[in-house]
């Protein structure tokens, strides 16, 4: 029974780290993404003039901050997953190894 | 329209095929909701492309980019967004915690009856916004495409979709739109390059020749949505309402693993995000070489533009290029109705045998076939209501439910969903109290506002995502601390956390 409760105990911490080392890299991301959208849908309710500034030919600002926020999201998805593999999974892993030793269903 | 008609007859029968060869392959609760989780990554990234491309989505944002400018292509790039929400939030964690259904989530972290009756009614309501629409906007979309009749449109797409559903189940839904999403890629990629031959690849000059042509106010926000906070409204319905759709999270049910799931997030990234760039481009072009006073011409509400535009850069009205091209997208148009009907109807009859006969009537304890038999006979109900609706809907104003549907989604099923995940506090108390706030807020000010009301409205904004999703969260923090303390959910958290984040089940 106390390997049990043991083997549990360190599935949860790591559980817990797993999840300390999410908030610090999904935090900053989530904010930077809402910060990107949001920002330019409210770019575009209260500075109209801000949007229109031309930056080549008819090309203006508003345009190239919505061609900006298709790369962001691009950028993140690839680095999300680069993260993912390369910390959470180690970790999620881990975990799994923890609990496993008390007898998991997978 | 003959052209339309037989590469549209062809697509029905393609997908026929797939139903048949599916059907024979979906016997067990598991391949009828989920395809048995056996989709690779890719599969299921174009099967999530066919979801969040809907006809409202690609005729619509190059209808919208071509009369208002901008605008349309805030409404296009904000499916792109929603998709970060859904990968660092929603994807792993639900393939993690659930079999099949919304309903699953909450019920293995509440495990309480009333919090899964709760979240079968905000599946199925948003469901059935999505789904009214989409058959109203079916029936006008084959009869403007094909010259069938509004009525017979709909019974049409209806009998299609209660075939797919019913008899092949996930495994026949997701290849119909796999194939739906790669025709539409290819759609897409071939009046992208037809574009950029007008303007010998410089997408620049496109912008240059609009300002010339449609004028210098073309180019700035603000064309379509008047009142500042609806742009902003709007902006957060989309990025975290996509992630409160139902229909949408049972597809990473389909795939294995979390890490299947989260590549097929990227795979869908990247598949439907150039696509919803594409139609900003390619309502710049319709706007400058077919016209807008063509494109209104046309009627519905701009939905047209993208064939009229196929048709010009095939040669023009009357030539065999044009009537292909223009008859090749307009098919397209139609299978992607039928796609995301199918998916709509698919998961409301996951909700309905599921999640309230098997888990909420029979707790869990109901026979395997028998779930199957009822959730065949709920897909080919829903199907059958949904006909009907669509058809009393000829004429209505059902453009009020899109909105209700993502804003009911952002307000109530994505606060309950996030806290239910990671807030160890959260109780059955939170999921009724977030799952009510949020229903009622969105339908009450959906319902006073411009979208229904028009000139008379009582309240300003056509979206109130901006206000009802921040009452979401509060119904769900006030349900919370009104039921208690519950020390047993609290102490399961631990558990529960193990599972999100691994997948492991402890014993």
């Amino acid at each position: 029974m106390s390997a049990n409760a043991k083997s549990v105990e360190a599935a949860h911490a790591s559980i817990r780290a797993l999840i300390a080392k999410k908030l610090k890299y999904l935090v900053p991301m989530t904010i930077i993404f809402m910060v990107g959208y949001i920002g330019l849908t409210v770019l575009a309710a209260f500075g109209k003039s801000i949007m229109g500034i031309k930056v080549t030919g008819a090309f203006n600002v508003g345009y190239l901050l919505i061609a900006l926020n298709y790369v962001l999201s691009w950028v993140l998805a690839i680095v999300y997953v680069r993260i993912a593999n390369n910390v959470f999974d180690p970790l999620a892993a881990k975990a799994a190894i923890d609990i496993t030793g008390m007898g998991a269903s997978r | 329209m003959s052209t339309t008609l037989s590469i549209f007859i062809a697509i029905l029968l393609i997908t026929l095929g797939i139903t048949y060869w599916a059907a024979k392959r979906t016997h067990t609760t598991s391949e009828f909701y989920a395809a048995d989780s056996q989709l690779t990554a890719a599969e299921n990234g174009f099967a999530l492309a066919g979801d969040w491309c809907s006809a409202a989505a690609f005729l619509g944002f190059t209808g919208l980019t071509a009369l208002f400018g901008m605008d349309g292509a805030f409404y296009a790039i904000g499916p792109l967004v929603a998709f970060c929400t859904v990968l660092f939030l929603i994807a792993e964690p639900l393939r993690n915690t659930g079999k099949y259904t919304l309903g699953d989530v909450i019920q293995s972290r509440m495990k309480t009856s009333t919090s899964l009756l709760a979240t079968i009614v905000g599946t199925v309501v948003v469901n059935f916004a999505y789904l009214m629409p989409q058959m109203a906007g079916a029936g006008v979309l084959v009869k403007l495409l094909t010259g069938i009749s509004y009525d017979w449109s709909i019974i049409l797409v209806g009998i299609s979709m209660i075939v797919y559903v019913g008899f092949g189940g996930m495994i026949a839904t997701t290849w119909v739109q796999i194939v739906k999403a790669a025709l539409m890629l290819v759609a897409g990629a071939i009046i992208l390059v037809m574009i950029l031959m007008l303007v010998r690849f410089n997408p620049l000059t496109l912008f240059d020749n609009a300002e010339a042509k449609v004028g210098a106010n073309y180019m700035l926000p603000g064309n379509y949505l008047k009142n500042p906070f609806d742009q902003i409204s709007l902006g957060l319905g989309y990025v975290l309402g996509l992630a409160g759709l139902p229909h949408v999270m049972t597809r990473f049910y389909t795939v294995p693993d979390a890490k299947t799931a989260r590549r097929s997030v990227v795979w869908v990234m990247f598949l439907a995000g150039s696509f919803f760039a594409g139609t900003t481009l390619f309502g710049i072009a319709a706007a400058t070489y077919v016209g807008q006073e063509v494109i209104k011409a046309a009627g519905g509400g701009g939905n047209l533009t993208l064939p009229l535009l196929a048709q010009f850069l095939g040669g023009g009205k009357g030539t065999f290029g044009g009537d292909l091209m223009l008859g090749f997208v307009a098919a397209v148009a139609v299978a992607t109705i039928l796609a995301v009907v199918s998916a709509l109807t698919l998961s409301t009859s996951g909700a309905i045998a599921h999640d309230f006969y098997a888990n909420w009537m029979k707790q869990g304890k109901a026979d395997p076939k028998k779930e199957v038999v009822i959730a065949r006979v709920a897909a080919i109900a829903i199907g059958l209501l949904a006909m009907v609706l669509g058809i009393l809907a000829q004429g209505v104003n059902v453009a009020v439910l899109v909105i209700l549907a993502i804003c009911v989604a952002a307000s109530a099923n994505f606060p309950v969903l996030v806290l239910s995940l990671f807030w160890r506090r959260f109780n059955t108390g939170g999921v009724v109290g977030g799952m009510s706030f949020g229903l009622i807020s969105s339908v009450a000010l959906a319902m006073i506002g411009p979208a229904m009301r028009g000139a008379d409205a009582v309240w300003p904004l056509v979206n109130p995502t901006i206000v009802s999703l921040p009452l979401g969260f509060l119904g769900c923090y006030l349900g919370t601390m009104l039921y208690g303390r519950d020390a047993e959910n609290e102490a399961r958290f631990d558990d529960f956390s193990l599972q999100v984040h691994t997948g492991v089940v402890p014993k």
